[in-house]
């Protein structure tokens, strides 16, 4: 029964992202350089919202809808980008 | 109407289907929304003026407990629905429960974090690193407490008529938004608070 309502996929994905978080953490660390930091966040940050995507949201089970699904998703995130990093250069390393 | 039995009992009729899609799209818009709310963020966070930096003011033990709760809400309605396929009413009601409780618990740290920054004098009309702070969480938040609503609403639904293509087409998509939610979140956790932390 135990088995049967937790099933592994769902629990190593909520484990992983249990680790993902605490590996974030190392950006706490004063001696790492800037860079090194913001990548650890940019990549667990990603791996996680991919675990919740494709793992728990399952985004590629439907096969009717399943390019639809990806295309749209693709396409919010270009727009999201975008937006935030279109904002960054014209607002603030433009300037630097 | 066409109905295919080879898939789960929410996406069986064209409707439902229909309404799965709907909804992604609608995450698609929230990403555009949360996008603009992180791109202003980003651009003011280091304007305190005469207010507190974020270095002064973020607290990590209550952001780490906000991560877990949130984080572990979304294993639950996963797992919720993992149980609703398997066709077991009562497991999918408990672990309705919990993903409420937790998120429950996720805006009552919020709620009294909000309420330390503003007793130190830390207001919406600070400064800029402030109000788009506010601005950020806030959204944030007012999308869990809908959620919580939300949530109760489906599980009186699932108690009052178990599963049913329509009942079981409204708990997936609540799933979809709340593990939507725990993405947006985890953008928060790392580009608010660790970056400012940092």
């Amino acid at each position: 029964m135990m088995k049967q309502l937790f099933p592994i996929k769902h629990v190593m994905g909520y484990l992983l992202s249990l680790v993902l978080s605490a590996v974030a953490l190392v950006v706490l660390i004063p001696d790492l350089s800037y860079n090194v930091k913001l990548t650890i966040l940019l990549v667990s940050a990603a791996i996680q919202a991919s675990i919740q995507l494709f793992l728990f949201m399952h985004i590629q089970e439907e096969k009717g809808t399943k390019s639809t699904l990806y295309i749209n998703i693709i396409y919010a995130l270009f727009v999201g980008l975008v937006t935030i990093f279109g904002t960054l250069l014209t607002m603030i390393w433009g300037y630097m | 109407m066409k109905v295919n039995h080879t898939l789960p009992l929410e996406y069986r009729t064209e409707e439902n289907s229909n309404k799965i899609l709907g909804f992604w799209i609608f995450l698609g818009a929230e990403i555009a929304l949360f996008a603009t709310l992180f791109a202003v963020y980003l651009t003011l966070w280091q304007r305190a003026g005469n207010g507190p930096t974020a270095a002064e003011i973020f607290e990590m033990k209550p952001v780490l407990a906000e991560t877990f709760l949130l984080l572990t809400s979304s294993f639950t309605i996963g797992l919720a629905v993992h149980s609703m396929r398997l066709g077991l009413k009562k497991p999918t009601l408990v672990f309705y429960l919990i993903t409420l409780l937790l998120g429950a618990g996720f805006l009552g740290i919020e709620i009294f974090e909000f309420y330390t920054y503003v007793h130190e004098g830390a207001t919406l009309q600070t400064s800029a690193f402030l109000s788009s702070l506010f601005i950020l969480l806030g959204t944030h938040g007012a999308h869990v407490t809908l959620g919580l609503l939300w949530g109760i609403a489906i599980m009186i639904q699932i108690k009052r008529e178990g599963f049913n293509e329509y009942t079981a087409n409204k708990s997936f998509i609540f799933s979809l938004y709340w593990h939507f939610l725990d993405v947006v979140w985890i953008f928060i956790f790392s580009f608010v608070y660790l970056k400012g932390l940092m």
